[in-house]
């Protein structure tokens, strides 16, 4: 095991403190991500959403004046230099009629109890050196409904590690029923790889309850304890870009090379700023099935010009790669939005022996029907289906799709006789209705060969667009868009 | 026993055997805990707590010392699942946990005197060594409150774990006496403490964490 060269890839506790975290984050830096308030102050200046602050409690005789009625429904109360997520209870409604707040797991607390636990905080419990401490009463993020629907109760959170300016690795962390509705890893939130190119998640895994040793995982597929468990490979993660230049600004403002920005997704908001980590922990090498040491190795003494800059070398350095995991996982090909793929020749023979031209295919999803181009269709031996199409003197437009379609019913027999003509279809291009001809094609796509119906069209920048009704299976890659 | 010529001029200079002794004892157990530490991955309560568990244990004896520290452990369990559920502040609540201690370890004693349970003598240890073990009760619910009774109690078995070797070394005769003997021993552990502070590779415990990434399906 020890001989096994795959753990030089690994980053470990020792080199992450030796070779990132001393020389990289200086004490300075390391004190606004140690310190809430300082993270907030620092990131609202960028422009950086956070968590919106509705009371700051310094000293018990603050506490003791506190304008309870003037709280929300909803809100959590944190140490400001809390850590581990120590200390921080998020509160999900109030009781009716009573000064008391409802926890996720059900638990209601009533004024004395939130007093004693933010006295606690005050007394420094939960902060780093049990230093005295300040509480921070602030907004509750609204989750996203995306990621609402793999978490228990809690506020899901997505982690990116960024050095020198470049985003090199990230996971998201979902709460669950083990974990108390928390996002912790170590109380049994889920950890879940994100591909840094294309922001669609991974692997997954989960602390090992069992297991005797500390900081061991087992790899799952689907959540474990919500009522109908779901699938947690394959989910695009949305907003992908805006939370990997956010990490990028936290980076820059914070000073600190080496970081860990923890980002939620607000219903409303958008990404929010949870946390700036200086010591982020090594379990998303776990979620993503690869080591952190070979990424920042390849990153190390880059000359990084811009966030835009990062964000690209990140994605060609350490994007596309888990594609194959990605199939392996969900079953879903992972094809690029414009991508080779064999076109083959409508002369009957067994595809082996059957003529065949490369084309580059477009994939629409707004399209049902995959389209292809008059000249190509003619080139490909669909020659006659055209000329006979032509031959009909059909309108070149309709009024309505009701028309078109009474148009079609009308002249079936005459449209489809003799011809490759499998079916016509009404399509709306540049808002005018016209009818044309739907052919069958052999297509290979991503390694599989299969046989898809196209609508000839005009000649347009893409000779074939694969649409709806071919893209079933497929995770479109729209990374590699327009380069 | 016979001592080199600057163990015995230390000796002769207001320093006593025990003290030297002890002072040379902590010395090695920091090692041993940094070793620990940095190359096997053990976390333990600090540095304080295995090294003083150790040198308690070398008073006590491990039998003893052990059933000491189960006692406290077990007390302070109980203290907390009790007070966890009254409204008071965390000092006091802590307080009331060293008070507990002290009734269970007198009741403790007082078995020990009339059944004997296989711990008898235990009258002739010093007082401070079972105090130092009592002192484990605060590192202990202090992980339980801050992180998880799980993570506490790995870090107890960590803990102790060290201890016992340190105390297995420090009670070695031939290993005490040789080093009391060749006290050039001591910038040596500084050193291999150098070392150890510069050592960047995987501590053990990474190697079973992290196996899963080694496996097939790896991507870098």
């Amino acid at each position: 095991m020890l001989l096994n060269k795959k753990y030089n890839d690994i980053l470990g506790l020792n080199r992450r403190n030796q070779e990132y975290v001393r020389p990289f984050n200086s004490p300075s830096a390391k004190a606004i991500a140690d310190n809430k308030i300082l993270t907030k102050k620092i990131l609202a200046k960028e422009g950086i959403k956070t968590p919106e602050v509705y009371k700051l409690i310094k000293s018990k005789k603050q506490l003791r004046f506190l304008d309870w009625e003037s709280l929300p429904k909803s809100f959590v109360v944190k140490p400001n230099k809390g850590t581990g997520g120590n200390g921080i209870i998020v509160f999900y409604g109030k009781k009716k009629g009573e000064t008391a707040w409802i926890r996720p797991s059900g638990e209601v607390m009533n004024k004395r109890d939130i007093i004693l636990h933010i006295e606690n905080i005050l007394e420094g419990r939960f902060s780093m050196g049990s230093k005295s401490d300040i509480a921070i009463i602030e907004e509750r993020v609204k989750t996203d409904p995306l990621l609402k629907q793999y978490s228990y109760k809690g506020v899901p959170d997505i982690r990116v590690i960024c050095f020198n300016n470049v985003p090199i690795m990230a996971m998201t962390r979902l709460p669950t029923k083990r974990s108390n509705g928390t996002a912790n890893l170590h109380s049994g939130a889920i950890c879940t790889g994100i591909d840094i190119s294309t922001g669609i998640t991974t692997y997954s895994m989960q602390m090992d309850v069992k297991s005797l040793l500390s900081d061991t995982y087992e790899d799952i597929e689907t959540t474990t304890d919500l009522k109908e468990n779901k699938k947690l490979s394959g989910i695009q993660i949305p907003n992908w870009d805006e939370i990997l230049r956010i990490a990028l600004i936290c980076q820059k403002s914070s000073k600190l090379g080496y970081i860990g920005v923890d980002i939620a997704l607000d219903r409303d908001k958008g990404p929010v700023v949870f946390e700036l980590n200086a010591r982020p922990g090594l379990g998303i090498q776990v979620a993503n099935k690869t080591g952190l040491r070979a990424r920042l190795e390849r990153v190390k003494g880059l000359e990084i010009k811009s966030i835009k800059h990062g964000i690209r070398v990140a994605k060609n350095l350490f994007g596309g790669e888990v594609e194959e995991s990605i199939e392996a996982i969900s079953g879903r090909k992972v094809v690029n939005i414009t991508e080779k793929i064999l076109l083959f020749h409508d002369d009957g023979k067994d595809p082996a022996k059957s003529n065949k031209e490369i084309v580059t295919a477009f994939m629409d999803t707004g399209i049902i029907t995959s389209r292809l181009s008059r000249s190509l269709a003619s080139r490909i031996g669909f020659l006659e289906a055209i000329k006979h199409f032509k031959s009909l003197g059909i309108p070149d437009s309709f009024p309505t799709l009701q028309e078109a379609q009474e148009y079609i019913d009308k002249n079936s027999t005459k449209l489809l006789q003799g011809t490759s003509i499998r079916r016509i279809a009404k399509i709306i291009d540049e808002q005018t209705i016209n009818i044309k001809p739907v052919i069958e094609a052999r297509i290979k796509i991503s390694g599989e060969i299969k046989s898809v119906e196209m609508v000839i069209t005009e000649d347009t920048t893409h000779p074939v667009v694969i649409g709806r009704n071919d893209l079933k299976g497929y995770l479109i890659d729209t990374s590699k868009t327009f380069k | 026993m016979q001592f080199s010529s600057f163990t015995d001029w230390i000796l002769e200079n207001g320093i006593s055997s025990q003290t030297l002794e002890l002072l040379v004892a902590i010395t090695l157990l920091a090692t041993i805990v940094s070793i620990a530490r940095y190359i096997f991955g053990s976390k333990t309560y600090g540095i304080y707590a295995p090294v003083i568990l150790a040198i308690a244990y070398s008073y006590t004896g491990l039998k003893y010392g052990l059933s000491v520290t189960v006692i406290v452990i077990l007390t302070t369990l109980l203290s907390y699942s009790i007070l966890k559920r009254v409204r008071m502040h965390y000092i006091t609540r802590i307080a009331i946990n060293y008070c507990m201690l002290s009734i269970s370890l007198v009741i403790f004693f007082l078995i020990i005197d009339r059944y004997g349970l296989g711990l008898e003598n235990m009258s002739q240890i010093p007082p401070l060594a079972f105090i130092s073990i009592a002192t484990l009760s605060d590192f202990f619910i202090k992980q339980y409150v801050q992180k998880s009774f799980k993570t506490s109690l790995t870090i107890l078995l960590s803990t102790l774990i060290v201890s016992t070797i340190g105390w297995y070394v420090i009670t070695r005769n031939h290993i005490s006496g040789y080093i009391i003997n060749n006290l050039w021993i001591v910038p040596v552990l500084i050193i291999i403490n150098i070392f150890i502070g510069q050592f960047k590779g995987l501590r053990i415990k990474d190697y079973f964490r992290f196996k899963s990434i080694t496996k097939e399906n790896v991507v870098k």
